[in-house]
């Protein structure tokens, strides 16, 4: 990006506008399609404008951790790949802190039910792995990621090896911790920011939201005021509306 | 004796008193002493109930690798790194998933707290050991972090002054011990927040767990309270190194 482009989306944020003319908390179209992988137990694709994101969810048997016998296991990875797009952040750790955001935020809203996933107390319990790979990313890879998480757990569908039946995944639906991503441009805040408003952008906030707060994450060089902070939150709480109608589209009860 | 009430939705409601019998708005003893390492140009130890970071600050010097340098100002290199003997189990030596991504937060409040407009091309790097663990080690290396690059003499907008807040059943807390963050029954919520006090900007914000945003608000009130705390000792450690500097 040049200086130019760079001093003018900073100019154009002080007026609170954006360069492709979205209102300060408009989020970009979401699109999703389910069970696009037929190797996995259930998997979406989405987009959040034009950034694509593919996640897949598998369901294998495994030991239980020594310090929970008698619960399931989640693990949560998401990679930000080479063939993404360039990152202006070393890109490694930058997939780990996508990771660990999105991992923190479906694990403490309780969505799975992890003691329902033992199969042989002691011995035997389900290990849910998700793994998140964006495809193109066009900026708010964490929202995306979060949303193809999501939606991924709730198309599941798996057999576990000597029994008949087909599973589907224990889950509390009304905890879907829905991950919403503002930035910080000098000064102003916007929600979920596109690739270039990423490059120019002094902070970043992201809040994962169910009925409560169940994650919140503050990344960037800026700051935050504990007022922002607050107006973040109830910005996230009126915008959670909209996402879960779209989330939770077309998904039998 | 641990007062504890199973609510209606069958986990704990009320946490009434602590089990270290703290206050809720109390801190943990805390030490701080700058200079612990020589060889460093700054370096600063930070202690809070059990737990214990060190830091050390090299630099500015010439950055390596080449490709990370900035023409405009500098760059910092931070690692956090847990000590194997710092938890109850082993940690395994070096950094895993969990050591990178609070390096890379802490580096985020490190660039808006250092001026590092002023050192361009070069680069500072930091170290920060765990060597014990009790729950808030993030906010506990901030803090060490912050004081040792004082000690070094780097320009700065502010110290960094950070600490855990976090809720309990319904109680908001100060300061959780490992033992209350891993307290599930409670619904435990664990919020590390960083502020450069003078200035009233959050560097750091984390959230696991389950907070409504009235909670929120408190929670980051009580944690701007703790953080004022950590604030005075901070200054009160250097002032008596800067007055010792003077005498010898």
């Amino acid at each position: 990006m040049t200086l130019e482009n760079y001093n003018y989306m900073r100019e154009l944020a002080e007026k609170k506008l954006r360069l492709d003319r979205r209102q300060e908390f408009e989020g970009r179209k979401i699109t999703i399609k389910d069970n696009v992988i037929n190797h996995s137990d259930g998997s979406a694709y989405v987009e959040l404008g034009k950034t694509k994101v593919i996640a897949g969810v598998k369901v294998l048997n495994g030991t239980p951790f020594p310090d929970r016998q008698n619960e399931g296991a989640l693990v949560v990875n998401v990679e930000a790949s080479e063939l993404a797009s360039k990152y202006g952040e070393d890109r490694i750790n930058y997939s780990i802190e996508v990771g660990r955001v999105t991992d923190r935020g479906i694990r403490e809203s309780n969505l799975i039910d992890l003691t329902k996933l033992v199969i042989e107390e002691g011995k035997t319990v389900s290990f849910v792995y998700v793994d998140v790979v964006c495809l193109n990313n066009e900026g708010n890879l964490f929202d995306a990621a979060n949303i193809a998480a999501l939606r991924a757990i709730l198309n599941t569908k798996y057999k576990i090896a000597g029994k008949e039946e087909i599973f589907t995944l224990p889950l509390n639906r009304e905890n879907l911790a829905i991950s919403h991503t503002f930035t910080k441009i000098n000064g102003a805040i916007f929600f979920d920011p596109s690739a270039e408003e990423e490059n120019v952008a002094d902070a970043r906030f992201t809040i994962g939201i169910s009925e409560k707060i169940n994650s919140l994450q503050k990344g960037g060089n800026g700051f935050f005021t504990p007022e922002e902070v607050d107006f973040c939150a109830g910005k996230a709480i009126e915008l959670r509306e909209e996402r879960f109608k779209i989330l939770m589209d077309n998904i039998n009860s | 004796m641990r007062t504890l009430q199973k609510g209606s939705g069958g986990y704990l409601k009320m946490y009434e008193e602590r089990f270290d019998k703290r206050r809720f708005d109390e801190l943990r003893k805390m030490e701080a002493e700058t200079g612990v390492i020589p060889n460093a140009k700054g370096s600063a130890r930070f202690k809070i109930g059990n737990t214990e970071a060190i830091a050390a600050v090299y630099g500015p010097e010439e950055v390596k690798p080449r490709h990370i340098e900035k023409a405009d100002r500098g760059v910092i290199v931070c690692k956090y790194d847990m000590l194997p003997f710092s938890v109850p189990d082993r940690a395994k030596p070096g950094m895993d998933r969990r050591d990178i991504e609070i390096s890379q937060v802490i580096t985020n409040a490190l660039n808006r707290a250092i001026v590092l407009e002023d050192m361009p091309r070069a680069m500072i790097n930091i170290r920060v050991y765990i060597t014990q663990a009790d729950a808030g080690t993030r906010c506990a290396s901030l803090t060490a972090v912050s004081m040792a690059c004082a000690d070094a003499g780097l320009p700065m907008r502010d110290l960094v002054a950070a600490v855990a807040a976090g809720k309990i059943g319904d109680s908001i807390c100060l300061d959780l011990t490992k033992e209350e963050e891993d307290f599930h029954e409670g619904g435990a919520t664990d919020v590390p927040i960083a502020f450069l006090p003078s200035k009233n900007e959050i560097v750091l914000l984390q959230l696991d767990g389950k907070v409504t945003r009235e909670e929120l608000k408190k929670v980051v009130e009580m944690g701007k309270k703790g953080a004022m705390e950590i604030y005075e000792l901070e200054k009160e450690t250097l002032k008596r190194r800067f007055s010792n500097e003077s005498k010898s």
